[in-house]
């Protein structure tokens, strides 16, 4: 401590010099810009530049399997994305997907951060339980869920069996509607932890005192749930709402090693079509068009959270 | 909740979220005990009907899921120590130094976390390809940066701003060097805050399959979740191998988690990042 | 006489290079291609694990003692197919003159010959007479030979001799004998076949669709996928899951399952592939002594048995065609085919293979050869990766009952008459 209280001295025999310090300051500030440069320009470099090499691509016809046919072809690539009706339904999957997966999630996620931040025996446990599924890749979430809901080994059937509830012997994967929920267990088993904890990091900052008062003004707990903590959670609760909404609009992983878009295309979302085209049909024209569109609706969402982040007046949660 | 209802409620609730996080991970573990011949059979039973390490032996000595295990860490720990150096750098001048401009270029950096991975795919491919970097570990170690650098200096931007900055100023005055400074100040007492970035950083490479999918080619590069999801042969899915192997891949992953939870925890949240 | 120094090595330079030039046209023109002084590597890229690595291992090496001037390395691709075409594709649009020599699934030569990735091998002579048509076909695009067939595989039906007496002629015998059987043990599976949504799932529709006298593309190469042939195939196939024939799990199976359900004894007929017989016959398997392979029975069409196997193509960008050639004529060979069937049990591509000795210690071959000379290949064309995930969307729509099997097929052929017309993909 005796280093702080010469600070104020030497600090005070710097201000008679301003030239001396301005310079100082330049100086640093020039170190500084140095320091933040790398970072930047390989986040340029690695994302930015695949942006414009899309714009580019987009509007050219090439084909790997074609090679020396590449030429530019205007807008045809998106003219032939917006009337394909796949697209389309591929969109709205995603959407569905989103709204349900994300909602789900969510409820669950708010049930089980409210769980944690009380005070109970087996506290520590339930917060390491939960962070472990977290921790596991998506893909591998995925084909775990998918061998769970084998009629054979997997312990969905067996479970239903032993409990006598329906769905014994059911192929789930063979279900357009059904086949939708091994995904969104999977997807659920895998980030509803994330949502929790950063509902729960909103809930610690809530001053217990608010309670109180409240308890005293004679609101019981649910009111105060609803008069309190839910408006006070409410810049968390857009936190973990807009990042789970773009991942679930990006979703492939899960489709891709679960049902590869089936049964029929009824699992198919966006990103898994763009991937096709990139990688099966190895058309990069028509691959970017989509990929320009995909980065475009997830700009759209990332513009929107910016700004909820801006009304918070800064960018640290 | 004083009601006894309520407690028998609340408890209920505890014990179905840690079945529901749990129970999975006791089904791969028993799973990969049973025979192949047992896999194929009805489920007879929630214990395990023998205890055979048949798949395990397998995934060493036939797959070898070693190269996967090593590739995985690899480039995981490759782009998470650059993503630390990078991401130390620039919240340090972030932080620490006079330059106009934070907001944006924060904001740059979190957008960049929001491009859709699927729309870099293509481009990237083609890059990887011209410079023939398919099918090597820098074709996954460049992308991973995207996954982890953007989270890296977020968190570390945090930490640093946290830690006073007359600490420093008063060793300056004693007399120190800016490196020493660094070094023997500064850098002790960010590294908890370094070391949660990392671990963060790690898992989100850790977790990657697009990039792999996409950009490796033969097994002998194959990261944990695309050797996973290729364990078979033309045809035939192994799945007691792939219990195994998860089982093998998720332990030191489950064991990071359980020691260094709060700092996950708080990285998360300080980032407020994405899953 | 003293030469300035300079000068002197100028000439060594000249004399050394034209000795590599001689050496050079040597090696070129000497009877067997490969056995110059100069050392060449050829890179061999290919499939396959266990048995079927061993194979190859111990025909490369034996490759190299005959000529010992070419080494041989064996690059392995992943066991997926899509993974291994990928790196393939990567590997040729690149122009990269490696690897020299590729195995390649029967459905690619097209592709990679469009592309002109590989070059045609009419200029070495191949002599494939003794060949199986079908495969040699799968290998040739626009009138030429790209592709030497290298071991053969065909999916057709399996039966269990104790419980079906005689092979069913037709799709309603095969019901017949299946029902029977069920009707005396209730717990059996009567038709086990591939119908997840995936490559396999094609093959077995088109043995049906072949065997009710349909094609996926008709001889013009026009797509013909909803003619009233497939729709009665895919009918058919919809109805066995629908009937209880089939249970609705094989909208999730693969070989592997098909194989699980044949082998402990709970299916009366199974589509799959060679492999299995051995299998079968191995000690420790339910139905021993008790399984035979038939193609498909037929209702107004040909027996179809779907084309699987693996050709040898060569990179048109090789720095050496003479050694690459030289390795794909001996693997090709019947002695080398032989020898690669007693230990991977991968079936011969020629007929000539099928020795008296192969056939003393492998004796499923006798009936898989009745199989093969049905052997049809899928459609050769570029475009095939793309058609066939049509038909594969087709089919699980099909049998998840979200289109009949009139409206799954239509709307195949719609979208791969946009693909052969280049307006989708």
């Amino acid at each position: 401590m005796a280093a702080k209280t010469q600070l104020a001295p030497a600090l005070g025999t710097g201000s008679p010099q301003p030239k001396r310090r301005r310079s100082y300051m330049a100086a640093r500030s020039r170190v500084g810009y140095l320091l933040v440069l790398p970072a930047v320009a390989a986040l340029a470099a690695i994302a930015i530049y695949p942006l414009v090499y899309n714009l580019v691509l987009s509007t050219r016809f090439d084909v790997l399997t074609e090679p020396g046919t590449g030429h530019f072809t205007g807008l045809a690539n998106y003219k032939q994305m917006v009337t394909d009706p796949n697209f389309w339904g591929d969109l709205g999957r995603t959407g569905i997907f989103m709204v349900v997966s994300v909602t789900l999630e969510f409820v669950a996620g708010l049930i089980l951060a409210l769980i944690v931040h009380r005070q109970f025996k087996a506290r520590g446990l339930v917060r390491a339980s939960i962070l472990i599924p977290w921790a596991i890749p998506t893909a591998v979430s995925a084909l775990l869920w998918k061998m769970f809901f084998d009629i054979r080994s997997g312990f969905v059937d067996f479970a239903l069996k032993a409990l006598h509830l329906p769905g014994s012997q059911l192929v789930w994967f063979n279900s357009p509607t059904l086949a939708w929920v091994p995904i969104i267990l999977s997807d659920m088993w895998k980030n509803t932890p994330f949502i929790a904890l950063l509902l729960l990091a909103g809930l610690q900052t809530i001053p217990q005192e608010i309670y109180e008062s409240a308890r005293i003004d004679g609101a019981n707990s649910w009111q105060a749930f609803w008069a309190i903590t839910l408006p006070l959670l409410r810049p968390a609760i857009m936190v973990a709402l807009i990042f789970r909404t773009l991942s679930a609009m990006l979703v492939f992983d899960t489709i891709f090693v679960m049902t590869g878009g089936g049964p029929g295309q009824s699992t198919e979302v966006v990103a898994y079509y763009d991937w096709y085209k990139y990688m099966v049909s190895l058309n990069f024209g028509f691959g970017a068009a989509v990929a320009v569109a995909i980065t475009v609706l997830a700009l759209i969402l990332a513009a929107i959270y910016v700004r909820l982040l801006r009304q918070r007046g800064g960018f640290m949660a | 909740m004083k009601s006894r209802l309520g407690r028998t409620g609340f408890n209920a609730l505890v014990a179905i979220i840690i079945l529901y996080s749990l129970f999975p991970f006791y089904w791969v573990f028993k799973s990969s005990l049973e025979s192949s011949f047992a896999l194929n059979r009805q489920t007879s039973s929630i214990w395990p009907t023998q205890w055979t390490f048949v798949h395990y032996e397998a995934i060493f000595a036939v797959e070898n899921f070693l190269r996967p295990l090593l590739n995985s860490m690899f480039v995981a720990g490759m782009a998470t120590l650059l993503s630390v150096v990078l991401g130390s750098m620039a919240a340090y001048g972030l932080s620490r130094m006079p330059i106009k401009g934070k907001v944006p270029i924060l904001g740059f950096i979190l957008l960049v976390s929001f491009f859709p991975q699927i729309a870099m795919v293509g481009p990237l491919f083609l890059v990887f390809r011209h410079l023939h970097w398919l099918n090597t570990y820098q074709s996954l170690i460049i992308p991973y940066l995207i996954l982890s650098l953007p989270i890296t200096t977020w968190i570390l931007t945090a930490f640093f701003s946290q830690i006073p900055a007359d600490i420093e100023e008063a060793a300056m005055v004693d007399g120190a060097t800016i490196t020493q400074t660094i070094t023997r100040v500064f850098a002790p007492i960010a590294m908890p805050g370094i070391f949660t970035a990392a671990i963060l950083g790690f898992l989100l490479s850790w977790n990657d399959f697009l990039f792999a999918l996409s950009f490796i080619q033969t097994p002998n590069m194959d990261t944990v979740p695309l050797a996973l999801v290729n364990f078979r042969n033309a045809y035939y899915v192994h799945y007691g191998q792939i219990y195994a192997g998860v089982v093998i891949a998720s332990l030191p992953i489950a064991l990071i988690v359980l020691f260094l939870q709060k700092r996950i925890e708080s990285g998360l949240t300080a980032g407020s990042v994405k899953g | 006489m003293n030469m300035p120094r300079q000068v002197r090595r100028r000439t060594v330079a000249v004399m050394s290079s034209t000795a590599l030039l001689l050496t050079l046209a040597g090696c070129g023109s000497s009877a067997t291609g490969a056995s110059g002084p100069h050392n060449v590597t050829i890179v061999f890229a290919t499939q396959g694990l266990g048995t079927e690595a061993q194979a190859t291992q111990a025909a490369v090496n034996a490759f190299e003692k005959l000529h010992p001037h070419i080494h041989v390395q064996i690059e392995t691709l992943s066991a997926s197919s899509n993974d291994a075409y990928q790196t393939l594709i990567t590997d040729l649009t690149s122009g990269s003159g490696t690897p020299d020599v590729i195995t390649a699934d029967v459905i690619w030569p097209a592709t990679f010959a469009a592309a002109k990735w590989i070059m045609p091998l009419n200029q070495f002579h191949p002599n494939t007479s003794t060949f199986y048509q079908g495969m040699v076909k799968s290998g040739e695009y626009h009138g030429k030979l790209y592709a030497m067939p290298w071991f053969i595989n065909v999916e057709g039906l399996y039966y269990r001799t104790d419980l079906v007496k005689t092979p069913p002629k037709t799709f309603a015998q095969l019901t017949a004998d299946a029902r029977a059987a069920m009707k005396k043990n209730p717990k059996l599976i009567g038709l086990a076949f591939e119908g997840n949504k995936y490559e396999g799932a094609v093959t077995v529709f088109q043995d049906i669709s072949g065997g009710f006298g349909g094609s996926f593309l008709n001889a013009q190469g026009k797509p013909v996928l909803n003619s009233p042939q497939n729709i009665k195939a895919l009918t058919w196939l919809d109805n066995a899951i629908k009937t209880g024939l089939s249970p609705t799990a094989v909208t999730g199976w693969e070989e592997g399952n098909v194989q699980q359900a044949f082998l402990s004894g709970d299916a009366v007929f199974a589509t799959n592939w060679p492999y299995l017989y051995p299998l079968a016959e191995a000690s420790g398997s339910a139905v021993k002594n008790e399984v035979a392979f038939v193609p498909t029975p037929i209702d107004g069409g040909q027996p179809t048995a779907s084309l699987g196997g693996d050709d040898l193509v060569i990179n048109k960008n090789t720095k050496y065609p003479k050694q690459a050639w030289e390795l794909v004529k001996y693997l090709t060979s019947a002695k080398t085919m032989t020898a690669r069937a007693l230990i991977s049990g991968d079936p011969p591509a020629r007929t000539d293979a099928y020795t008296p000795s192969l056939l003393a210690k492998a004796p499923w071959f006798k009936q898989e050869e009745v199989v093969y000379a049905d052997a049809t290949p899928r459609p050769v064309t570029p475009l095939y990766p793309q058609i066939s995930a049509q038909i594969q969307e087709a089919l699980s729509a099909t049998y998840s009952g979200q289109e009949t099997p009139t409206q799954a097929l239509n709307q195949a052929q719609k979208a791969v008459e946009a693909i052969v017309s280049g307006h989708g993909s």
